[in-house]
């Protein structure tokens, strides 16, 4: 007789979000959003090559609150899987595998990686901010 | 590609049934299990367990014999040893795989919800389907091999530090938390050995008495079989024995490198 399909038990739907498998799909997601955000970057340079009223056209889009959350976005994403990547580099050469290790250094690159977005917003808010207008 | 939602014969229904605590009880904890029946028709569901804890044992697993013997005798699960040897009792308890006689209930914050092994084929309840993870460890030839003869008068010797190269990975129960905790094997497990399998491979590997480490590497050379441990980590956050499949497959890996280059 043939037995009925056998269910397949419940996976992401139910299993913790621990530092492991968190900071590892952030990692991911950091990944595919700086590629996206690479091609925002090549608009920017486009628009820079295009001449002062191309510019201005871009800055438009770039430079309103939403244009900012997302670069700071991307920066932090910039930050954080640069950190991770070292973190994985590590692993690859075989250091913090141990359960303090793996834990601490993911903390580490977390606040590493917002500590360093943050300094990009002074700097950027210091040097930047709407004097291009 | 990775499938992210269950199929829809294993979507769990939340209209299980609830079995009410006895009058009286001071110290009670809600126990949400999983439950699928193959005789019936129907979709997985969460059934309710009231338990009073006053007249239960510390661990899951001695709620879970409670519920059998005194609740609801159709409640399917494997056990045997009862102290954390023999790995029968896995599952996923609170929303991390472990071993439920070594999981105290009084760890646990809330709603207890207990769950089979995660992406694996349900057979009953909190039976799931282990065979092709057993092929996987077979697959590795869990078994000395050697080209040269044996001592003719005593065994193959090692020293006292070889012998502790093996201490740590040949503590592994097979108990099956590790791989179904890994995301990678949940997607890949068709071709993904996992870390359980992974960790017997490096604990073969690592012993100076076998003779077949080339072969036996050779075997790992795969995209799939080693390299889709992408470092996530949920094995050795899960592994009840705290043994570090994590760390095998990075010397794995690392000896992939260092004998090509």
């Amino acid at each position: 007789m043939p037995a009925r399909a056998r269910p397949l038990s419940p996976h992401l739907q139910v299993y913790r979000w621990q530092i492991s498998n968190t900071l590892s799909i952030l990692h991911r997601l950091t990944g595919v959003a700086l590629s996206i955000g690479l091609v925002g970057l090549v608009a920017w340079f486009i628009a820079v090559a295009g001449g002062a009223q191309d510019y201005a056209a871009l800055m438009r889009l770039y430079g309103g609150a939403f244009g900012w959350l997302i670069a700071m976005a991307l920066v932090f994403a910039f930050f954080y899987h640069l950190l991770n990547g070292v973190r994985h580099l590590a692993w690859d050469v075989g250091f913090g595998f141990e359960r303090r290790d793996r834990h601490a250094s993911g903390w580490l690159v977390v606040a590493g990686a917002l500590v360093l977005t943050a300094i990009a917003l002074v700097l950027a808010a210091h040097f930047g901010g709407s004097s291009h207008g | 590609m990775a499938e992210f939602s269950l199929p829809a014969n294993s979507k769990v229904r939340k209209d299980g049934r609830v079995f009410k605590a006895p009058d009286g009880a001071t110290h009670v904890r809600v126990f949400k299990i999983y439950r699928f029946d193959p005789d019936s028709a129907e979709n997985p569901r969460l059934d309710t367990y009231e338990i009073d804890m006053d007249q239960c044992g510390p661990m899951v697993l001695d709620a879970l014999i409670k519920i059998k013997n005194e609740i609801d005798p159709t409640l399917t699960f494997r056990r045997s040893c009862r102290e954390g040897i023999c790995g029968s009792c896995a599952m996923n308890i609170d929303g991390r795989n472990g071993l439920a006689c070594i999981s105290a209930c009084a760890d646990i914050k809330g709603e207890v919800r207990i769950y089979p092994l995660p992406h694996m084929p349900v057979i009953k309840d909190l039976v799931a389907d282990l065979t092709d993870f057993y092929a996987q460890y077979a697959s590795i030839k869990p078994w000395l091999q050697t080209r040269t003869p044996a001592p003719p008068d005593s065994e193959r010797l090692q020293s006292k530090s070889e012998q502790e190269k093996l201490d740590r990975p040949s503590a592994c129960i097979l108990c099956a938390c590790c791989s179904t905790s890994c995301p990678s094997y949940w997607w890949n497990s068709d071709r993904y050995l996992g870390p359980a399998a992974l960790l017997a491979a490096y604990r073969w590997i690592v012993d100076s008495r076998d003779e077949a480490t080339g072969e036996r590497l050779d075997q790992l050379e795969d995209p799939f079989r080693l390299y889709r441990c992408h470092t996530i980590m949920n094995c050795t956050e899960a592994c009840p024995k705290d043994l570090n499949p994590a760390r095998a497959i990075g010397e794995l890996k690392q000896m992939m490198a260092h004998r090509r280059y």
